[in-house]
């Protein structure tokens, strides 16, 4: 009689989302969709691991965050870079809009997989930074970190900011003290950076 | 005439015409605005597609088997 849904209501409930974190992570619909599903089988394969009354959501997005890296590290998935659904762009937006929302998504393939993640599921879906640290394991000055250089990088590509700018604050920060991102969030980034290269 | 059309471009949409110049606070607030919307317009189409039958299948016949044996693992 408990008002708490069950552990496969709440896999249901969290799927929209899963979907748009898997988009983040690829940049593919269809390794998108993939990775949802693989993310579900490992979550209910390993259901008696989560303890109710935790962060589901957080214990979700953490399952298909390790799926995500640890497909990039058995297969080299060819990269759709431009694969923002079409659909977006047919949509009754005026034509300026339309190329502002085509550059922000070849913008935002181009950024690394780790801040993608972070901007997307802050900013779409509305996350607190606490909560992303959570759900991507990292410390919450890095899931910060994460955000604000996504962002701020994504202002400098599309405000015509020269790039240097951005690299000079992010150098200013580090030497300031500025988090690091740990070693899952760097491979995840080399991987990326090597996937952009294909 | 490209770069013409890239920095048309680089104004984001309601900012109100010409850009403030980079840097500024009115700036910053102007482009989160922007990139808010945006995002949702990226991303929120593909939050509300349906879930494929075959994942909701999926996870309709684990909820069905019988409750896991706790020395499975």
């Amino acid at each position: 009689m408990s008002d708490t849904p069950s552990f496969h209501d709440q896999v249901i409930a969290i799927l929209p989302k899963l979907r748009v974190q898997a988009l983040a992570l690829t940049r593919n619909r269809a390794a998108a969709e993939d990775l949802v599903q693989d993310a579900v089988c490992n979550a209910l394969a390993a259901q008696t691991s989560f303890i109710p009354g935790t962060n589901f959501a957080a214990w979700m997005h953490r399952i298909l965050r390790n799926r995500f890296i640890s497909n990039l590290r058995k297969r080299r998935d060819t990269t759709d870079i431009d694969d923002v659904p079409a659909h977006v762009f047919a949509t009754d937006a005026a034509h300026e809009d339309r190329l502002a929302l085509k550059e922000l998504g070849q913008a935002m393939n181009r950024l690394p997989a780790d801040q993608r993640e972070a901007l997307v599921m802050v900013v779409v879906h509305g996350m607190s930074y606490e909560a992303l640290a959570e759900a991507t394991g990292c410390a919450v000055g890095t899931a910060k970190s994460r955000v604000f250089r996504a962002r701020r990088q994504l202002e400098a590509w599309l405000m015509g900011e020269t790039p240097t700018q951005v690299e000079r604050e992010e150098r200013a920060e580090k030497a300031a003290g500025g988090k690091r991102p740990g070693d899952q969030a760097r491979r995840i980034a080399a991987a990326d950076r090597h996937l952009s290269l294909l | 005439m490209a770069d013409k059309d890239a920095a048309y471009r680089r104004r984001p949409p309601g900012s109100g015409g010409t850009p403030p110049s980079a840097g500024t606070n009115k700036t910053d607030a102007a482009f989160d605005v922007w990139l808010q919307r945006s995002l949702h317009q990226l991303y929120d189409t593909v939050a509300r597609e349906p879930i494929p039958d075959e994942l909701l299948r999926l996870i309709e016949a684990d909820r069905a088997k019988p409750e896991a044996q706790p020395d499975e693992a």
